[in-house]
């Protein structure tokens, strides 16, 4: 069974009727292309004996041997026929070496195609689409009729229309990326007028989540990331980008102006803000600060990604390959090649460049094009109202915060015992190892201003107590007159900041610390701290954040570090710490020491004022101690957290709305680079100049004169009517999200190597159609959703799914997984949690621990994005098209998803099916936390058991539950009941996962079986389809 | 075989971004975790013209480059060489990365500690690398590895996906595509990172090194973590039991049998078996990571740190433990050998976390009877120079990035043990016989695993994608028995 597969893979290229006359570009040419072209086609450099197969022309004129290698009609004299057949490994074709090898059916078919004539046909993507005739048939809509003509060839029909509630799940997943609602379900099955099913579709086409849909796919097409991808994968700030991408799609603006501006948005007459913005398409590429690297060798790989993407997406042409050499398939030569280049090598950009966070040149400001006023005006009253509330009095809350605060001091200092340590070794791994020294009383002194990580290691004394944290003081030094640090900024004159501080213990001396083994903080505290740099920030792995003690201290200043589980010296006696001056500015220390302690820290988490005004009763206090305690609560203190990220939520977002930003666009340099070819694709073998231009082999634009080429002329070129490519592969890529695939398989590549589409006339039909109907996009997308083809159920018989396994001929509807973005999405939309805002800056919902740190240069540079600092409040559940990119690490549950990492262009993506997935969607905090959420919505609806699973299955499925499936779930439930029954503290810790607040007044016990059984319906296969 | 499954899933490959036909047979069936778990056997034959010397391949990769001339590529010439500088002739006209092309002069650097002759080839290896040199005469060094590539991002690119060129599938994503899983409690690929202490932090790693780039993206590595979830997203939910679990996926599979058998779905049947496979790895990864049944011997063998998760030590045991279990492709990403400044400090201390563990970890696999189906890598992106980077004798110097040669070691899975292959000229910078290229290494590699690496190809974008590129490769049969 298994080694006859590739037979029947070939049955599918293969004309379905065997006395059908043989077709050049159905059936030989990929043979051909497959076998022989690497050696005898478009590529002269490779090409062996002259021979060249590809053109009728020379394959009738032969190649050295001055023999006809086809002599149509007639094989026998045909040298092909005789080299294919031939017995000897000498003189076979394709020589084995080659590791090509014919099967006997494709040299009967070479034979029968030189015996019928061997009639050459032009590449069928590269003639320009004629709108075929509508096939006879009873369908009004055109897809069908195309569709149906192929059906009945076959003996086929089309499947049955599917239900309602599947139609409606797969339309609204399609357009909007969300499942329908309960609301929306019962309103399309109530109406039963004629059109129900087209009132649906156009209410989901008008829906800004259309915008969102369709731009999720686009920003894997255009290499949309929100890091720089190369070596240290620094941050960039792309967003407005794709705010653009996201209103284009729901302006629904025309194609070829959606092309045009993202190509040449610059260039066109009086461009808009906006359409400058759009021209960042060729801005998201992978680029590097990175000093070491070689400036002409990043600004060839710049352009040659700009190559490789808009040749890919726009052009369904793989002209990447023809950087070293000529293309081996496709009529793209080198010198077209290095043409394409030039239009892209214009740009005025910097081969090291965007380190710190800020963006590449070249770069503008700009707003949002998604920026509303009425929104705006929305964010200021909530902001208001939420000011208003962290401002109201919480008597309660402070009360309650209080007696932890004075139970926590009434235990700071017991048994507290310090002992110094003496340094061993003082290391920077950037920094110049001569200006740190160990002094003679084993602190550390730095002679100078730094930017670095100082790794310090030290002997932790052997007297059998356990170590319960550290304490690291900071000492004026001479160097530093008097004071405790060199920094050079407003406000911290001879200051230092510690971005952070990490420890670890070891076995044996270990230099650097462990990131592996970073010994949890359960308490920061300092002596004292600069206004707005307390010893909390130290939690923030964020660079410009941290811990600075009060400026222009000349006495010695401590921080001191209780660690979440003490250090045990007799196993672990070398404890290493990372101080880490991440600041800038030369915020790094004169001299420190450290210090282990047991027992409790002494010292306050708090200012001395507030540790002073917590220690008295609230009636002894002065009004301003109560005032100033007050005040700390409500800006300092972790019961007022969640109000605060909310408001800091909402004042980005406010600013999203109304200011300007930061993007990278596309510009034309005041002397713009000199293009060359360049030998084997290395940046240092130039070779001969070349102008921008179009690949000969396609029309070619008309050539002013007077200028040269731009990549404006290169727009108006692709969205020609006659250009061959353009049309057919945006509608091919269109089709292909509402299909699963395309009808032609290979988005990328409408190249040589290609298979030809599956229904040819439709897709021509729909490239014409599309072009006349001026390039509009929804009317593409409402005439397949429409379709009967797209309407049909996806269940097939046994017999159906064995004779067409891949829906090549459309006799069935499409089903496959939600995408990665999806099924996220999913479970915030039907567990509620879900806040939907249109466009702003990307977000960090939970990631586990800090994957970034492990494989980043975080310390030894100011590029961002090299921790995780995961957000809060509403940006834990955003849209999934939102979550923060980063190239080298993307975000791992979509990534477990199929979602690529974004390094460079990717149109589609697999379906996989893995256990990895399976153990995102039941433990990962935020569907456990979304399971949590959902049973909460479902608790309001009542004590009915019946009714909530009911609503529960149907949010995720879009169907109501069967009596059998019913059965099931009260059987989970009633398990899951007399479980947390049995052990309420189970249910607690259940209920504990996820930062949003959850309602105290529902049973725990009660709340945490739903969780169980909404994570059950939240996993069920089912619910992962698109049906 | 049950033929309609497989047939499916074909239509289920068949909607991936490669589509059509695009996908080779024995990938549908690697595809399989799923068959696998069925206990199905997945040998693609179409690619195995060669009898498999090895099941696996436990990949050590030192991330930064290790230099050549310090551990394995020591020789006189350099002790008489020794503050003279590089000769235009022999530098050839090399480039050299920003870090040091404004350098006035490029005095040579001898090796910074001494080396024995080791071993029956008698190949030179540093004292800093007491084990190694215990473990010569298993070992087959290649002192005539080279790359195009001089700076990290390109050259750790290129010797773990064959390309230089973002976009492209890691040699373990390729392994797992080709031969698919050995086990059905793991996946086929997985991969453990650890920090060099010589440097910290090191030049950046990035997932697309155990990527699957065009690859279906189950064939990605999977990270093997350090921390109480070593698989991420392993445990379950606080308050939620094992046997709760079971219970649910109990209730689970009943749906979606219902499911998949009432819509015809082999998806989702495929999906119940991913579950099952889940909820076993939630047993067997604890069970991997839990190192009491190993013998105190055992572990003294690794060294004092191999108790500790996330250490290099640690690594290499839970590599052996992966290697039992049947983990087709394991690899090591140990950071920290980008020696650029302080060498004599940093490069100790790198010596010192690996050195123990890898030797440890081929005597281990030696004494199981694993090492003979085992094919064990040791080596990073690029060598260094031998000049030294910032002044000569100064602590603060060190050596810049060298692709021209470098020295990786093989042990195992019938590689010659106790040979030296390749050799360079008296300044350890230019090869003078049998240059061997990182892409030859992958093709050997494969070759171990009884791979054409010409065979093994993935449609993608027009072009039949290879591990080894569109330029020739070749086994380096001289050091294979």
């Amino acid at each position: 069974m298994m080694r006859k597969s590739p037979c029947l893979l070939l049955l599918l290229l293969t004309p379905l009727h065997a006395q059908e006359r043989l077709s050049y570009n159905r059936d030989i040419r990929p043979v051909l292309s497959k076998n022989c072209f690497a050696c005898h086609g478009p590529d002269e450099h490779a090409r062996e004996a002259e021979l060249r197969l590809d053109s009728a022309d020379a394959a009738l004129k032969g190649g050295e041997s001055e023999k006809p290698a086809i002599s149509p009609g007639k094989p026998e004299e045909s040298l092909l026929v005789s080299r294919i057949f031939h017995s000897s490994a000498k003189k076979v074709m394709p020589p084995p070496d080659s590791h090509r090898q014919l099967t006997a059916a494709e040299k009967d078919l070479l034979k029968r195609w030189i015996t019928e004539g061997a009639v050459y046909e032009g590449h069928w993507a590269f003639q320009a689409p004629v709108k075929p005739a509508l096939p006879q048939g009873s369908d009004l809509n055109p897809i069908d009729r195309f569709v149906a003509a192929t059906l009945a060839k076959d003996g086929l029909a089309f499947s049955p229309e599917a239900d309602r509630a599947t139609l409606l799940r797969r339309v609204s997943f399609d357009l909007t990326g969300l499942p329908p609602t309960p609301e929306e379900i019962a309103s399309f099955e109530q109406d039963r007028e004629p059109g129900a099913y087209e009132r649906q579709v156009e209410r989901l086409l008008a829906s800004p989540r259309f915008g969102e849909q369709q731009a999720a796919a686009w920003l894997d097409a255009s290499r949309y990331a929100d890091t720089n991808g190369y070596s240290i994968d620094g941050g960039r700030n792309q967003w407005l980008w794709r705010d653009w991408v996201i209103k284009a799609f729901n302006d629904n603006k025309p194609y070829d102006a959606f092309l045009t501006e993202q190509l040449a948005g610059d260039l066109l007459p009086n461009a808009t803000e906006q359409q400058q913005v759009a021209s960042g398409f060729n801005r998201n590429n992978a680029n590097t600060h990175e000093g070491g690297t070689i400036a002409e060798e990043n600004l060839v790989n710049y352009v040659a990604d700009r190559v490789k993407t808009t040749s890919e997406v726009f052009m369904g042409l793989t002209m990447a390959c023809a950087q070293c050499h000529d293309h081996k398939f496709d009529p793209v030569s080198q010198r077209d090649y290095y043409r394409f280049f030039a239009f892209f090598n214009t740009v005025g950009d910097a081969p090291h460049d965007g380190d710190g966070g800020n963006n590449s040149r070249p770069s503008i400001m700009a707003h949002s094009c998604l920026a509303n006023e009425t929104e705006a005006n929305g964010i200021r009253a909530e902001l208001q109202q939420a000011k208003a509330q962290l401002a109201q009095p919480d008597p309660a809350g402070l009360a309650a915060w209080e007696k932890g605060e004075r139970e926590d001091q009434a235990k700071a200092g017991k048994d507290f015992k310090l002992t110094p340590l003496i340094a061993e070794s003082a290391t920077s791994p950037n920094g110049d190892p001569e200006r740190i020294k160990i002094e003679d009383d084993g602190s550390v002194s730095i002679r100078g201003g730094d930017y670095a990580a100082y790794n310090v290691m030290c002997r932790l004394p052997q007297n059998g107590q356990a170590v319960k944290g550290i304490r690291v003081e900071f000492l004026p030094t001479e160097a530093a007159k008097g004071k405790l640090g060199f920094a050079g900024v407003g406000g911290l004159e001879q200051n230092l900041v510690m971005s952070t501080i990490t420890t670890s213990a070891s076995s044996f001396p270990a230099l650097n610390v462990d990131l592996n083994n970073s010994l949890p903080m359960a308490r920061i505290s300092a002596s004292a701290s600069q206004e707005g740099y307390g010893p909390e920030r130290l939690r923030d792995t964020t660079p410009t954040n941290g811990w600075a003690p009060p400026t222009g201290s000349t006495t010695p200043q401590y921080l001191t570090v209780t660690f979440g589980r003490p250090v045990d010296p007799g196993s672990t006696p070398y404890l290493t710490t990372e101080l880490m001056f991440n600041f800038g500015g030369s915020a790094s220390p004169a001299r420190f020491r450290i210090y282990a302690f047991g027992g409790a820290d002494d010292a306050s988490p708090h200012p001395a004022d507030v540790t002073a005004a917590l220690a008295m009763d609230a009636a002894q206090r002065s009004p301003e101690q109560q005032a100033r305690l007050e005040a700390y609560f409500r800006t300092m203190a972790a019961p007022t957290a969640a109000l605060r990220y909310r408001i800091a939520n909402l004042e980005e977002r406010l600013s999203v709305l109304t200011q300007e930003h930061s993007v990278m666009v596309m510009n034309t340099a005041p002397k713009p680079r000199v293009t060359h070819i360049l030998e084997r694709g290395v940046y240092s073998s130039p070779k001969d100049e070349v102008k921008p231009g179009t690949p000969g082999s396609l029309p070619t634009p008309p050539e002013p004169a007077d200028r040269e080429l731009t990549r404006l002329d290169l727009a108006k070129w692709l969205t020609r009517p006659d250009h061959p490519l353009t049309s057919r592969v945006e509608v091919n890529r269109v089709w292909s999200a509402f299909f699963g695939k395309g009808l032609a398989s290979s988005p990328a590549d409408f190249g040589m190597q290609s298979t030809l589409p599956t229904h040819p006339e439709l897709l021509d039909w729909l490239a014409t159609d599309f072009m006349a109907n001026g390039w509009d996009v929804k009317a593409l997308i409402r005439n397949i959703v429409s379709s009967r083809t797209y309407r049909q159920t996806a269940v097939a018989s046994p017999e159906l799914q064995k004779r067409d396994p891949r829906n090549d001929l459309l006799a069935r509807g499409p089903r496959f997984r939600l995408s990665a973005e999806q099924i996220r999405d999913q479970a915030l939309f039907t567990s509620g949690l879900m806040v939907e805002r249109l466009g702003g800056p990307s977000v960090k919902p939970y990631q586990p621990g800090d994957l970034w740190r492990q494989i980043s240069h975080y310390g030894s540079s100011p590029a961002t994005s090299q921790t995780f600092v995961q957000d809060h409040g509403e940006k834990l559940y955003r849209r999934s098209l939102y979550t923060y990119w980063k190239r080298t690490l993307p975000p791992v549950s979509l990534a477990v998803f199929d979602a690529p990492n974004r390094e460079i262009c990717s149109i589609g993506r697999a379906s996989t099916n893995t256990p990895l997935q399976a153990l995102v969607t039941l433990n990962d905090p935020q569907y456990v936390e979304a399971s949590r959420a959902f049973a909460e919505r479902l608790a309001k609806l009542g004590n009915n058991d019946d009714s909530k699973l009911a609503e529960c299955f149907l949010r995720m499925t879009g169907r109501a539950p069967v009596e059998q499936e019913l059965v099931v779930l009260r059987g989970t439930l009633k398990r899951e009941r007399e479980r947390f029954r049995a052990d309420p503290a189970a249910a607690s810790a259940l209920l504990a996962t996820g930062e949003s607040p959850r309602d105290p007044a529902l049973d725990p016990i009660e709340h945490a079986a739903w969780t169980q059984t909404c994570s059950l319906l939240l996993n069920l296969s089912e619910a992962l389809t698109r049906p | 075989m049950n033929a309609p499954l497989l047939l499916d899933r074909r239509a289920f490959l068949g909607r991936s971004a490669c589509g059509i036909g695009g996908i080779a047979l024995h990938s549908l069936l690697a595809e399989g975790m799923a068959m696998a778990a069925r206990g199905e056997e997945v040998r693609p034959e179409m690619f195995q013209p060669i009898a498999p010397k090895a099941k696996r391949v436990i990949f050590l990769f030192q991330s930064g480059g290790p230099s050549h001339m310090d551990l394995f590529d020591g020789k006189d010439s350099l002790d008489k060489l020794h503050g003279s500088n590089l000769p235009d002739s022999v530098r050839a006209g090399q480039r050299v990365t920003g870090m040091t092309s404004g350098q006035s002069s490029f005095p040579v650097l001898k090796p910074i500690s001494p080396g024995k002759r080791c071993g029956p080839s008698g190949v030179w290896i540093s004292d800093l690398l007491p084990w190694t040199q215990k473990i010569a005469g298993e070992i087959c060094v290649m002192r005539s590895m080279h790359t195009e590539a001089i700076n990290h991002d390109p050259a750790i690119t290129l010797a773990n996906t064959g390309s230089m060129q973002l976009g492209h599938a890691s040699a373990g994503a390729w392994v797992s595509y080709g031969l698919g899983s050995e086990n059905k409690n793991f996946p086929a690929f997985m991969v453990l990172i650890s920090q060099g202490t010589g440097k910290n932090p090191d030049q950046p790693i990035f997932s697309r090194l155990w990527g699957s780039g065009y690859l279906p993206s189950q064939h990605q590595g999977v990270i093997l973590g350090a921390g109480k979830e070593p698989v991420l997203y392993l445990d379950n939910p606080d308050g939620v039991t094992r046997e709760q679990r079971r219970a649910t996926l109990d209730d689970l599979a009943v749906l979606n049998t219902r499911f998949g058998e009432q819509a015809a779905d082999t998806e989702t049947m495929a999906r119940i078996q991913q579950y099952e496979m889940a909820f076993r790895m939630q047993a067997s990864v604890p069970e991997l990571t839990d190192l009491s049944g190993e013998s105190q011997e055992t572990l003294d063998l690794y060294g004092p740190e191999v108790r500790k998760p996330g250490t290099y030590a640690a690594n290499c045991l839970l590599a052996r433990r992966l290697a039992e279990r049947g983990v087709r492709f394991i690899q090591l990403f140990h950071r920290g050998w980008d020696q650029h400044v302080a060498i004599t400090r940093q490069l100790p201390n790198q010596c010192r976390d690996t050195d123990q563990p890898s030797a440890a970890l081929v005597m281990d696999l030696k004494r199981r009877g694993l090492l003979e189906d085992t094919l064990v890598i040791w080596g990073g992106e690029f060598g260094r120079t031998v000049y030294s980077q910032g002044q000569l004798g100064s602590a603060s110097s060190g050596r810049d990035h060298h692709g021209r040669c470098f020295s990786l070691w093989m042990a195992g899975a019938g590689v010659k043990a106790g040979y030296a292959h390749g050799e360079t000229d008296d300044f350890c910078w230019n090869i003078t016989k049998d240059p061997v290229h990182l892409r030859d290494l992958h093709a050997t590699m494969l070759e171990r695993l009884g791979i054409d690496h010409n065979k093994l190809v993935f449609p993608y974008r027009g072009l039949d994608q290879k591990l080894t590129g569109v330029e020739p490769a070749k086994v380096v049969t001289e050091v294979l028995t």
